[in-house]
């Protein structure tokens, strides 16, 4: 088995990033319809800051130790090692499910309507844990190809957008009210769930600098904005009579006669979905200590795939799985308070022991 | 080691269990105490006419006079010997090794040694132009089956002592010889160390050929679908590598070096390629990495288009392809499998043939298989057009002719199951799988992932030679290589 | 054994994965074209398979929708329908009032339909073209292409009509007309929403 090397803060935070436009593209009604772009706009920098602010903890305990969560508490205090990595468990299985469901609803509802959800969510969990099991180093290194194919996806989307752009379809005003405001914010600090990855994961990395947290989630939000332009403006109105805005900005996009852009929206789709179940997993392990062990691994894997059996069958499940506000409520223990509370715990004791 | 030539005659004829190819001559050598010599050589390995020249001819001649056995085995090296290859045994379990390497060992009954002396004769075939590995601007010598002679094509490459051969033995049957070649200024001492180890680790009874080792060289526990191991049958290309602080095994017996550590960008690199223009270069390159692509997913892209969206195809083609796919019986995915796998035969077929019969499969694969299955209704024309072009785009690059044909089935049965999202997921299984393999401790995705901006001016382009000389890039040097941090000898 | 049992586990899930949605592309009936008529008062929807030959083949369902034309379609008359390469369909004139909003609601919800297939309004000569001759639908797209690059206000994709009928600044949509008159020709006009 190979040795987990530590490899560049960088390259993690280009993995993390392309974790985070998944979000967009997996966006379901999650933006108000009645709010205009300009306040979009407003709702993504206040989202996005807040995902930044998330961060804080995780780098701070980074910088001062070099270490994650995990390695904090490892030899230190067994019970609280325990204890946060269920809680860690729990909450990576509840952000598995997050993706999982609405990509595999997009597919099955808009790419293939006759396949079966659970057997796609059993197929890409399958990908998922031979890659978990290979570490984290080796999904960053898929990172990079995955980054290039997203390039290509956007310049196809955006490229293919330009000739349906129609500044008449909506405008640049500031449209939208408190309720919008809070609705839009709260499903932008979605992206915040890689402050928690990073918080359990940043021991593996070399030279890590909080302005890279700051490029990486700029560079998301400029990700979003340009999808949530291009749906405003070449799509319109259309883009609320169904479901899945991007995937339907992919339909509209094409170059001449080459189209079928949307194939290539559900193959970047499906690989972050892929990377973000591998990473969830390599996290999971990483609390138990078994980062690498494949029985673990696949055990983890089961138990997201039990979970995504019910929310098939019992939409009340699915439904609680992909509420946006609980996810960001999670997130907020998960990247602030598990990590403070950790941090307080360690000099609490180092300070006893001096 | 004092010699009684009866013992070793005897040892070595139960060794042998009397095999006729070995020779012992007893001689007496002309002197007042009547000594008794051995010159053991095993028959076809020698140049009887450099044996009797250089050795047995000055020896019998030479007048011992009152000198005793060990002084008559001394004056031997020093005075009678006249070839300039002559290697003192330490032991005389030496001897089996060196016999069957061509050399002749001499021994006085009564003294205390054995002398190998260097009349190595066998006929082996000469330098010729390598046909896996041909250039249009280079060298027109490739490497040939003795060690030796490889040896000799690199040395007078890098004529400077900081060029090492290091010889190892493998293979407990065999006792085949191998050559460890790397210059000592560039290559990491570390790397070398696990190299080492690997071969010692190596239990084969025999290593008949560079595939036997290549596998004792990969590193343990990574995917084995790419192989970390390059092979080369080109002295300059091996140089080349020598000089970016790789290291290259030579086999006895083999025509080619294996070069370790081995990248995947490698195998788009060729020798023309530093010979040609550099924009000529770049767009060579950019076109191998192209047909690569097309090699591995063309089959399986068609099959999830034709199988599950052929909305995609442009209209004229769609209509085309519908009306051809319409009057054959089989489904698509069953009719690509089916001639991928019918092109492979005949790629067998036209390999192990004689050549005098290759004109023979070539009409009956153009003419029967091509044509009048189509005519037939049997295949239809797209799908023989979609097989032949990846066929042909899998020759660009060779050297992954086997992992381009496995992953090519693999998409196609993906493409025909799952449609496009199956191809979508096996190419993020079969990444993850590639980025996870390493050569030696070093990322066998090295330049692209993990990225090196410093190393990409060897990897779709290639920069000029004033770049390319202002600093050598050397492989351990790559980030993130394992013991990279070794210190060096 | 491990091994075994994964891999039969895997084959299994990936047989199960994709074969129920698979379309042909040999017996897939890709429509290219839509033509909406009436007469006696019916409606008929004609659905025009994609074919590299000169002569259209083009089946007529009797419906009230183009909803329940699909569905008709799929269920007797075109097994194996394929919309997603609609690239034009063309109303007559005088049945627009009836079918139009209903139709263009009903498209803009399916994502099966490319939003950016032509649509053009056309007279009772011209769709008797469209059903004697193939080369009359190349020939009013690529008039409809003229026709935008002319005047950019006319709505000649589905994307654009359905963003003008939505927008609430005025009363009036300006769309492609196509009529026949010995040879094709194309105007705009506003029709009212």
């Amino acid at each position: 088995m190979q040795q987990e090397v530590r490899f560049s803060s960088k390259r993690f935070f280009l993995t993390l990033m392309l974790c985070a436009c998944s979000v967009i593209l997996l966006q379901n009604g999650d933006v108000s319809q009645s709010s205009s772009f300009a306040f979009n706009v407003v709702c993504v920098a206040v989202g996005l800051f807040i995902c930044f602010l998330m961060f804080i903890p995780a780098a701070v305990i980074k910088r001062r130790t070099d270490a994650d969560v995990f390695t904090l508490l490892q030899g230190r205090s067994v019970s609280a090692l325990r204890a946060v990595a269920v809680f860690y468990a729990l909450y990576f299985i509840y952000t598995a499910e997050f993706f999982l469901l609405p990509y595999t609803d997009m597919f099955c509802k808009k790419y293939y309507s006759d396949a079966p959800p659970c057997v796609i969510s059993f197929l890409v969990l399958a990908g998922c844990v031979y890659a978990a099991f290979k570490g984290i180093n080796v999904i960053t290194r898929f990172g990079i190809f995955l980054f290039a194919f997203a390039m290509l996806t956007n310049v196809l989307i955006f490229g293919g957008s330009l000739s349906s752009l129609n500044l008449a379809n909506n405008s640049f005003s500031f449209e939208g009210d408190p309720a919008d405001f809070l609705k839009n914010t709260a499903y932008f600090i979605t992206p915040g769930f890689i402050a928690v990855l990073f918080a359990c994961l940043s021991s593996y990395v070399n030279g890590f600098r909080l302005r890279q947290t700051a490029v990486s989630l700029l560079l998301t939000g400029v990700k979003f904005i340009c999808i949530l332009f291009f749906v405003c403006f070449a799509v319109g109105a259309y883009a609320s009579r169904q479901e899945y805005q991007s995937f339907v900005l992919s339909r509209v996009a094409h170059l001449g006669s080459f189209a079928g852009i949307e194939s290539f929206l559900t193959g970047v789709s499906t690989m972050s979905v892929f990377m973000i179940t591998s990473l969830v997993l390599c996290c999971i392990g990483k609390g138990f200590g078994k980062s690498k062990s494949l029985p673990f691994i696949s055990f983890a894997a089961a138990v997201i795939f039990i979970i995504h059996l019910a929310a098939a069958y019992n939409q009340s499940v699915a439904m609680f799985f992909t509420a946006p506000l609980l996810f960001d409520s999670l997130t907020l223990a998960a990247a602030v308070i598990a990590p403070v509370g950790c941090y307080w715990l360690i000099r609490r004791s180092s300070r006893e022991k001096t | 080691m004092n010699n009684s030539v009866q013992e070793i005659k005897d040892r070595l004829t139960a060794a042998f269990a009397g095999s006729a190819d070995l020779t012992i001559r007893s001689l007496t050598l002309k002197s007042r105490c009547s000594l008794s010599a051995v010159v053991i050589t095993v028959e076809g390995l020698c140049n009887k006419e450099a044996l009797s020249q250089s050795f047995l001819n000055p020896l019998l001649a030479y007048d011992f006079a009152a000198m005793n056995a060990q002084q008559a085995y001394d004056t031997v090296i020093s005075s009678v010997l006249a070839s300039s290859d002559v290697v003192e045994l330490k032991d005389e379990r030496q001897i089996v090794p060196f016999i069957t390497s061509g050399f002749a060992v001499f021994g006085v009954d009564g003294a205390d040694g054995l002398v190998a002396v260097g009349v190595q004769g066998y006929s082996f075939r000469g330098v010729s132009e390598p046909e896996s590995e041909v250039v249009q601007r280079g060298s027109r010598e490739g490497f040939t089956e003795p060690l030796r002679v490889n040896m000799s094509m690199l040395r007078r490459r890098i004529k400077n002592p900081d060029l090492v051969f290091e010889q190892i033995t493998v293979g407990s049957k065999s006792k085949t010889q191998l050559m460890l070649c790397y210059l000592q200024s560039a290559a990491s001492m570390c790397l070398l160390q696990k190299l080492r180890q690997r071969l010692g680790s190596c239990d084969l009874e025999t290593v008949l050929a560079s595939g036997y080792l290549a596998e004792y060289l990969e590193d343990p526990h990574t995917s084995r679908l790419f192989s970390g191991v390059g092979i080369s049958e080109r002295p300059d290309t091996v140089c080349g590598k020598l000089t970016e602080g790789r290291i290259a095994v030579l086999i006895d017996g083999t025509p080619a070096a294996l070069i370790i550590p081995h990248l995947f960008v490698e195998e788009f690199q060729g020798v023309d390629d530093y010979s040609n223009r550099t924009y000529y270069a770049a767009f060579i390159r950019i076109l191998k990495y192209l047909s690569f692509l097309a090699a591995v997913f063309l089959p399986g892209l068609y099959t999830a288009l034709a199988q599950f969206r052929p909305e995609y195809f442009p209209t004229w083609i769609l209509t085309e392809t519908s009306g051809s796919l319409s009057k054959t019986p089989f489904p698509v995915t069953i009719e690509v499998l089916m001639m991928t796998f019918v092109y492979e035969i005949m790629k067998e077929a036209g390999l192990r043939i004689p050549k005098s019969l290759g004109h023979a499969v070539s009409i009956v694969g153009a003419l029967v298989i091509g044509e009048s299955a189509v005519t037939a209704g049997i295949i239809s024309s797209s799908t023989l057009m979609v097989v032949a072009t990846a066929a042909i785009c899998s020759y660009v690059t060779s050297p992954l002719y086997p992992p381009i044909t496995m992953l090519r089935y693999i998409f196609i049965i993906a493409g025909g199951v799952c449609g496009l999202w199956g191809i979508v997921l096996a190419t993020a299984v079969v990444l993850i799988s590639m980025c996870s393999k390493t050569s030696l401790g070093v990322p066998y995705m090295s330049s692209l992932s993990p990225f090196s901006l410093k190393t990409m001016r060897d990897v779709f382009i290639r920069s000029s030679w004033k770049k390319l000389s202002r600093h050598t890039i050397r492989v351990q040097k790559f980030p993130e290589t394992e013991g990279a941090s070794c210190s060096r000898k | 054994m491990k091994r075994l049992s994964l891999t039969a586990a895997l084959l299994s899930a990936v047989m199960l994965s994709g074969c129920g949605s698979s379309h042909k592309i040999e017996t897939a009936a890709v429509i290219e074209n839509v033509s909406v008529d009436s007469r006696g008062g019916q409606i008929y929807y004609t659905f025009f398979r994609l074919t590299g030959g000169d002569t259209p083949d083009g089946t007529e369902i009797p419906a009230d929708s183009f909803e329940q034309a699909c569905d008709l379609a799929r269920r007797e008359y075109i097994p194996n329908l394929s919309l997603a390469k609609l690239e034009l369909l063309m109303i007559n004139r005088d049945i627009c009032g009836e079918v139009l909003k209903r139709d263009i609601e009903y498209i803009s919800t399916q994502s099966s339909f490319s939003p950016m297939a032509y649509f053009t309004l056309c007279d009772s000569q011209t769709l008797k073209s469209v059903c004697e001759n193939t080369s009359v639908q190349q020939l009013i797209e690529e008039q409809l292409a003229l026709c935008k690059s002319q005047n950019a206000d006319v709505n000649i994709s589905y994307l654009s009509l359905f963003n003008s009928y939505s927008r609430a600044d005025s009363g009036d949509v300006t769309v492609p007309y196509v009529s026949c008159d010995g040879e094709i020709r194309i105007s705009a006009i506003k029709i009212s929403k």
